[in-house]
């Protein structure tokens, strides 16, 4: 089963990101949200270790979020919008949520 | 498909912000929604006491008015609620307390209305934190 | 036939209502003979350790929760090994009989699932 795994906290201060990244199956996908989008910042271990995933592990990142912090991804990150993020809900056999 | 939506966190956190938004793109996508349950902190979304600048989003308002429109099953989890004072008339009299703060649409009730919701529903999603 | 959940409990257990209220999620499912899984990760893995004393916080003992689970039909109990061993906790000291697992077996228990909550 192929899991959307959805974070939505800084990586700075918080271990789910560290966790998440040690759970994740080869189809499973990230969608970052709220200050999780900070995991993008250049320079930055954490984008790092998001670029570092294997390239079966989907990457993406809600719209709002990037914008409001005027952050890009890498390459291999997807933007997404409400509508794409329910998309992803549906593409996925399940969503977890690192509340 | 059929969603469950369960809310974890209050109004003024983005992420209660994000899960209305979600549910509206579900709905206008085609989709339908099985029930919102809202648990832990999700409780004060619901609240009808939060008060809100006028030139800021009133979230609680927000929910409130895309659960009547859509007429979706809008459950509230009762233990959660209790413990963090929100109560409805029923509770507010039973419990002696001075003023109710939930109203209509939200009903309270427990967490075996999240499991059926869960099993009904195609996707459980989960919204809370920031 | 029923969805699987399992509920991963990240929250030490007097960090706040967190811990008891992923309990109460998972025995509410138990009590309606759902299969339900839980899994003990990051600081959750201290609602497991042992000789708590709940009293001095004025809390309820969580340990009393704990012990219902199997009575309530979650028997699918596991902790992360890699969080046990980071905080120093033993699994044969543990106040709770549950599965360790390694990262790997962690990934394949998530994919097992029919849906999951982390909380």
């Amino acid at each position: 089963m192929a899991t959307l795994h959805m974070l939505s906290h800084s990586p700075f201060s918080d271990s789910r990101l560290s966790s998440c990244l040690r759970l994740l199956g080869p189809s499973d996908a990230l969608l970052l949200c709220g200050d999780a989008v900070y995991a993008l910042q250049p320079g930055s271990a954490q984008r790092q270790a998001l670029e570092l995933m294997p390239s079966s592990i989907g990457l993406f990142a809600l719209d709002e979020d990037l914008n409001a912090r005027a952050l890009d991804g890498p390459q291999r990150l997807q933007v997404v919008d409400y509508a794409g993020f329910v998309e992803l809900s549906c593409r996925f056999d399940k969503v977890n949520s690192w509340l | 498909m059929k969603f469950a939506i369960a809310l974890f966190s209050p109004p003024h956190a983005p992420s209660s912000r994000r899960a209305l938004r979600f549910a509206q793109a579900a709905i206008a996508g085609g989709h339908q929604i099985v029930r919102l349950f809202f648990y832990q902190e999700g409780v004060h979304s619901a609240s009808s006491n939060v008060v809100s600048p006028q030139d800021e989003l009133d979230l609680t308002g927000e929910w409130r008015d895309f659960v009547h429109a859509q007429q979706l099953d809008g459950v509230v989890c009762i233990a959660a609620a209790l413990r963090r004072g929100v109560l409805n008339e029923q509770e507010a009299q039973r419990y002696a307390r001075a003023a109710a703060n939930l109203e209509a649409p939200w009903e309270l009730s427990g967490l075996g209305q999240l499991h059926e919701a869960a099993q009904l529903a195609d996707r459980l999603i989960c919204f809370g934190g920031p | 036939m029923s969805k699987s959940l399992l509920i991963i409990s990240r929250q030490a257990p007097w960090s706040g209502p967190g811990a008891r209220e992923a309990l109460d999620i998972a025995l509410a499912g138990g009590a309606f003979d759902l299969p339900i899984g839980m899994l003990f990760l990051d600081d959750g893995v201290f609602q497991l350790a042992p000789a708590q004393q709940p009293g001095a916080l004025q809390q309820k003992d969580l340990s009393a929760n704990l012990q219902a689970l199997p009575l309530f039909g979650v028997e699918s109990l596991y902790v992360s090994a890699r969080s046990l061993q980071e905080r120093g906790l033993h699994e044969q000291r543990l106040s709770l009989a549950v599965e360790p697992l390694d990262d790997a077996a962690l990934t394949t228990l998530v994919a097992r699932y029919d849906q999951v909550i982390t909380l």
